[in-house]
């Protein structure tokens, strides 16, 4: 147990300390922040207004509390998966300067070593995620608040699944990597793409229906839908309470990836949770088992 | 001495290549062993397996009573290793790496204090502990990695080219280390080495070349076996010297003749005592064993 800790230890300074790799982890949120303050905030503003039915008459505040729900989600969701590859490059950067070596002539178990890249890659990870959870809802306060206690707690556990199940499939990626140059592939392409598959930059719904149900095998779509459903279960609240017909709404969450359908059938929430909570532990099973079974 | 490491019959392949073929040798306990090979021979890979971190193709290891492939655990609480580049975390400072590894050997509280109290005595550290290791000088690193390797007293010490571009008073401090352990603690020292010298002063040598042993024996036993004498004379010409009718290399202010041993040394000595006035004999050296064993010149990490 003490050299599990320890490991957690050492990876997680390690983290912080190498200023290169904390950067580089909050790439993506940094490009949405800056797409959001310079169109993507008018996008979802103007989309939402033409959306309204006729006769409805919607507050600014109303408003920019959905978009600024909307714009936390997509932060929040890309945050989990990709600070989580960029700290979980460890891994890699200890095969690259010899250091994993070190650590396996030591009679620590692979299990052990890679438990200790996987919990000190989630620790890392979620306090980035967690403080980011924090300055979102501060943000929604000064925009627009509407969200209840009940949520709270809700996208604090829709971030930590999201961040383990990120910190799991980037374990299995990483693991194959070996070189610096794989390194910075493997991070350019999450920090470019996840963005997109997400639904962060755009929603799944406007993508093309095959496109859309190859992601609804994904995992981390249902995360991000997840966190989306509660950042903006208050804004939807308050839409019914002002006279918005459930239709409405619905097609409101429909076009902003609140509900996901799997080949035409809307997944339940509680479904979602399981698709995510059984993929975290399917992965996690697999990292370890490779790990265990590594040896040249 | 009883033996402390047995590896018999040892094969190891990467695809096409073989690495390690058919090897056995034994180390004594204490003893100070050297492994000389160019880049490729089979060091490496012959260290990294009796570590655990490669599997062996075929083959038996047994460290200090433990055979490899069941106490693997066991075998890697006996070994300290001292790689060729420095493994240690360079954004953390020396006393954060040597506690997260001494953590990882299971030694940590009042345990790892002490223990750190010793080698940073020994080591000569205690000013640098918080020093991050990226920022030190080759030397210190090295007495770190050293530190690192030693931080759970194993029973050997595995040194990897350990002095490769130090320089000479830095490398003179690593061998002072180095031999007051194997003293104070009876540590048997594992070296794979490019230095001739070092070799020189190893208990017992074995050079690989291509992944089998090529030769092996005490250093004195291989300069005998592989290399003759060498007699250089002072104090005479160049005429005097082509009475001996040997074969003779000019340098800079004697002649040098090499002859197959002592006794034919002796030997022409007394029959010409009149030429051999001014002179001295000495043993080839291991770059001359190196070269007669594997017909390649090794100086310094460079072959030639």
């Amino acid at each position: 147990m003490s050299s599990l800790s320890a490991l957690i230890r050492r990876n997680t300074k390690l983290f912080f300390k190498d200023k290169g790799m904390f950067f580089t982890s909050l790439i993506t949120p940094i490009i949405l922040l800056v797409l959001y303050a310079t169109f993507l905030a008018n996008v979802f503003r103007s989309s939402f207004v033409d959306a309204l039915p006729k006769g409805f008459n919607v507050s600014d505040g109303v408003i920019d509390g959905l978009v600024g729900s909307q714009l936390i989600s997509s932060l929040l969701a890309v945050c989990c998966v990709t600070v989580a590859f960029m700290s979980n490059m460890l891994m890699v950067q200890d095969k690259v300067t010899g250091a994993l070596s070190d650590l396996t002539i030591t009679p620590v178990k692979r299990s052990t070593l890679a438990l200790g890249y996987y919990i000190s890659t989630a620790v890392s990870t979620l306090i980035i995620c967690f403080i980011a959870v924090g300055a979102g809802l501060i943000y929604l306060a000064n925009v627009g608040w509407y969200m209840s206690v009940s949520d709270i707690p809700l996208i604090f556990i829709d971030v930590f699944l999201l961040v383990m199940f990120g910190t799991a499939l980037s374990s299995i990626i990483n693991f194959f990597l070996s070189s610096q140059g794989q390194i910075s592939a493997v991070g350019t392409i999450i920090s470019a793409g996840y963005g997109f598959i997400c639904g962060a930059y755009m929603p799944i719904s406007s993508f093309s229906e095959g496109l859309q149900n190859v992601l609804s095998f994904l995992p981390g779509t249902y995360g991000t839908a997840l966190i989306r459903n509660h950042t903006m279960n208050g804004v939807f609240n308050e839409l019914s309470d002002i006279g918005f017909p459930s239709e409405v709404i619905e097609n409101i969450k429909d076009g902003i990836d609140c509900n996901i359908y799997f080949f035409g059938d809307k997944v339940e929430e509680s479904t979602m949770y399981l698709i995510l909570g059984g993929s975290v532990v399917a992965l996690v099973a697999i990292y370890i088992i490779i790990n265990v079974l590594k040896r040249k | 001495m009883s033996n402390i490491i047995e590896i018999s019959n040892l094969s190891k392949s990467f695809g096409e290549v073989k690495a390690v073929q058919d090897l056995s040798f034994k180390v004594k306990r204490g003893e100070l062993f050297a492994f000389l090979g160019l880049n490729g021979a089979g060091k490496s890979t012959t260290i990294s397996i009796m570590c655990g971190q490669l599997k062996k193709d075929s083959g038996k290891i047994v460290v200090d009573g433990a055979d490899l492939d069941k106490s693997v655990d066991k075998i890697k609480s006996e070994l300290g290793v001292v790689f060729q580049n420095s493994v240690l975390d360079k954004s953390l400072s020396v006393y954060d790496n040597l506690k997260s590894r001494a953590a990882l050997y299971g030694i940590s509280g009042n345990a790892f204090k002490d223990r750190l109290n010793e080698l940073s005595e020994l080591l000569e550290f205690n000013g640098i502990l918080k020093r991050q290791v990226g920022k030190l000088s080759g030397g210190q690193r090295r007495r770190i990695d050293i530190a690192r390797a030693l931080l759970h007293k194993p029973k050997i010490l595995i040194l990897d080219e350990p002095t490769t571009g130090l320089d000479p008073q830095t490398r003179k401090t690593v061998w002072n280390v180095v031999s007051q352990l194997r003293h104070q603690e009876n540590m048997t020292v594992f070296l794979t080495t490019h230095y001739m010298e070092e070799a020189a002063d190893a208990d017992y040598v074995i050079i690989l070349d291509s992944g089998k042993i090529s030769a092996q024996g005490t250093p004195l036993q291989l300069k005998n076996t592989y290399t003759g004498d060498f007699i250089t004379l002072y104090s005479i010409t160049e005429e005097q010297v082509s009475l001996l009718d040997k074969p003779y290399e000019v340098i800079r202010d004697a002649y040098r003749i090499a002859v197959p041993s002592t006794a034919d040394a002796t030997k022409l000595i007394t029959k010409y005592p009149d030429i051999f006035t001014d002179f001295e004999i000495t043993k080839g050296k291991m770059d001359d064993v190196f070269l007669a064993v594997t017909g390649k010149r090794l100086t310094g990490g460079e072959t030639k």
